[in-house]
């Protein structure tokens, strides 16, 4: 990559949106099991929430009005997202709140010295697991926009960019080399 | 990608290269459209196969309502769903703006054209071609519903406890004789198999145990904390206090509640007192019991969170004590049953994750190679040989240990579900129930009398016309 310009060459971009993809398709097939099943809840997996957030988590399973909103926008947020890195639609506001979602995921079972989850998982971790490596992954799919280059967001972008004043289209030359 | 930011004077036009770049990952989507259908039709087969083995294509329709859609009717529904030859036809609570809907669109969704009820007169007015209906209402509203609905001429399952009361629970006796219609009181492991074989197989037929002489039991459960609502479902004071509940804090949690409930030792204790009963062969001639509200909030609780009560059984090999304690503190070691007499004991719990049903067979005892043969037990885990090391003296007081054999038999279904199955096949003629209203008054008469032990702070004897109605 040539860090100058802030381009990236045709094989990169390849790889980021397939990295996009996948982590959508992850993303969608989280939210449709879960709206799939009409009584599942959050709040098994926030009851046995560790580290330093617990009580918070703790506080959001106990209480039904809460609930009533976590539940809906979990499920949802989910699938969303999911159908927007796929699709590379809204790319960058996806891929900003699956960065949220997941980091929620992580603070509310971290795998720091000394916890244990009656949860069982796959592999061994200490302070990184695999949500902490998604987040990360999904930092890369937001800093570069891989939706103007493969995805709906490269038709919505010209549909809703009115045609730059010959005055400012200079400028906007520069600016859209940043991150596009 | 590279040099696709060439064109930006071309603001607002799209060619052909964007569309084509633009819907690029579209077919990403749909080879997760492709492998979504397929887990859904996996997970569907899984579903019908694990039913398969209750699909009887030659039984007859029964109509079938619910009454009371909170969180055992919904147990119940989910069990329900699983038997064959079921059609729901109406639902009845109190709860229209939650619980209610939440049970009638689970009803939708499996193609059954549900009415839906606030009051159980108005639904048996209107619903005149039900066969049953199935009551999970609290148990201060038992006895009316069950009465009512036995008298417009329907069979009823209704979930233990009978009633919170004697009157209550002996009015629901009388209406079921002289109404002639069926009444299976929920007290589910009467039917489950594995109970039945270790009543059937193990203790009538082998007699594994011997002579019993002790049993003890438990349910501790974890403090939850108490059961909230959704603000905006909240159910109008009015039509609360109609239906005998001060709040909504109270209609959530009942079970607490003195008039309501009878508090752990019947919500929970009851289901297991009524094995004592059942593997025993009789009811109690004495209890004595301690318990109160240690823990929890007076405010918000009424009936004793902690219970240590111990019955006296007069059976024909002897006396037997038999206690049982349940407590909302400490979930550790969750519930099981555990009988013992001199040929072997037996722990079993309705929960295969608690015990799995197991048996250990004294070394004095007969060998049980028959029983093992004939698939009674599993062969038994020889206890491990613990190396003796050289300060390890042998204690002459210490018997040895005994081996350790499992009781074979799996239950895959939900706990509700043979229960139920066995109250659908009595109603089409097919079967004897397994828990009918005298077998739950007994049960109920036993479980009662534990609060009154506590409040009199003595032991307390039963007369055997007290399990007579």
């Amino acid at each position: 990559m040539d860090i100058e310009e802030g381009r990236l060459t045709r094989l990169q971009m390849t790889t980021i949106v397939v990295l996009r993809v996948m982590i959508g398709w992850h993303f969608l097939y989280e939210g449709l099991a879960k709206l799939a099943k009409p009584d599942w809840s959050a709040a098994g997996f926030l009851k046995q929430a560790r580290g330093p957030l617990a009580s918070l988590f703790h506080g959001m399973a106990a209480d039904p009005n809460l609930l009533e909103i976590v539940n809906p926008l979990n499920k949802w947020g989910l699938t969303l997202i999911g159908l927007g890195l796929i699709l590379g639609c809204f790319t960058r506001t996806a891929a900003a709140s699956g960065i949220l979602i997941v980091l929620l995921y992580y603070l509310c079972n971290p795998p720091f010295v000394g916890y244990f989850y009656s949860i069982p998982t796959e592999g061994s971790y200490l302070v990184v697991n695999k949500n902490l490596v998604e987040l990360a992954a999904l930092a890369v799919v937001l800093v570069t926009g891989s939706g103007r280059a493969a995805g709906l967001d490269r038709i919505i972008h010209r549909l809703l960019r009115r045609r730059p004043r010959p005055a400012e289209a200079a400028s906007q030359v520069e600016v859209s080399t940043q991150g596009s | 990608m590279a040099g696709d930011d060439n064109k930006e004077d071309d603001k607002g036009k799209i060619d052909r290269r964007d569309v084509l770049l633009g819907l690029s990952t579209v077919p990403a989507l749909g080879l997760f459209g492709y492998a979504w259908s397929r887990q859904r039709g996996y997970e569907q087969k899984q579903k019908q196969a694990a039913s398969a083995a209750t699909v009887r294509k030659d039984v007859a329709p029964v109509n079938v309502a619910l009454l009371g859609a909170g969180a055992q009717g919904q147990v119940l529904v989910d069990s329900m769903l699983r038997i064959p030859g079921l059609r729901f036809r109406a639902v009845c609570d109190i709860w229209k703006e939650y619980n209610q809907k939440r049970v009638v669109n689970t009803f939708k969704k499996f193609k059954h054209e549900v009415s839906a009820y606030e009051d159980h007169r108005e639904m048996l007015d209107k619903e005149k071609e039900l066969d049953a209906v199935v009551i999970a209402t609290p148990d201060f509203w038992h006895a009316t519903h069950t009465v009512d609905c036995l008298k417009a001429g329907k069979h009823v399952y209704c979930e233990k406890e009978m009633s919170n009361t004697l009157e209550g629970a002996r009015s629901m006796v009388t209406a079921a004789r002289e109404t002639g219609k069926l009444l299976q009181i929920g007290h589910q492991r009467r039917s489950h198999p594995r109970y039945r074989h270790c009543y059937e197989k193990l203790l009538q037929e082998a007699k594994l145990l011997g002579r019993i002489v002790t049993v003890n039991g438990q349910w501790n459960r974890a403090v939850s904390p108490d059961i909230g609502w959704p603000e905006r479902y909240a159910i109008p004071p009015d039509r609360l206090k109609q239906y005998g509940f001060k709040s909504m804090e109270q209609f959530r949690n009942w079970r607490w509640y003195r008039g309501l409930g009878g508090g752990p030792i019947v919500d929970l204790g009851s289901h297991q007192i009524d094995i004592y009963n059942w593997f025993l062969g009789t009811a109690p001639s004495h209890v004595m019991a301690s318990g109160g509200l240690d823990y929890h909030d007076a405010k918000t609780h009424e009936w004793y969170d902690t219970v240590m009560a111990v019955y006296e059984y007069k059976t024909p090999t002897g006396t037997v004590r038999a206690y049982y304690q349940t407590q909302t503190t400490n979930g550790s070691q969750g519930y099981f049953e555990n009988f013992m007499g001199d040929q072997g004991t037996l722990v079993i719990s309705e929960s295969e994750a608690n015990n799995p049903g197991s048996l250990y067979r004294d070394p004095n005892a007969p060998a049980w190679d028959e029983w093992v043969q004939k698939g009674y037990v599993a062969a038994p885990n020889l206890q491990e040989v613990k190396q003796k090391d050289e300060q390890a003296v042998l204690d002459v007081r210490e018997s040895v240990s005994p081996d350790l054999h499992r009781v074979p038999v799996v239950l895959r279904d939900p706990y509700h579900q043979p229960h139920l199955q066995n109250f659908f096949d009595a109603v089409r003629g097919e079967a004897t129930l397994n828990c009918p209203a005298e077998v739950g008054f007994e049960s109920a008469v036993t479980v009662l009398k534990v609060n009154e032990a506590i409040d009199a702070k003595q032991q307390v004897s039963f007369r055997p016309e007290d399990f007579k109605v």
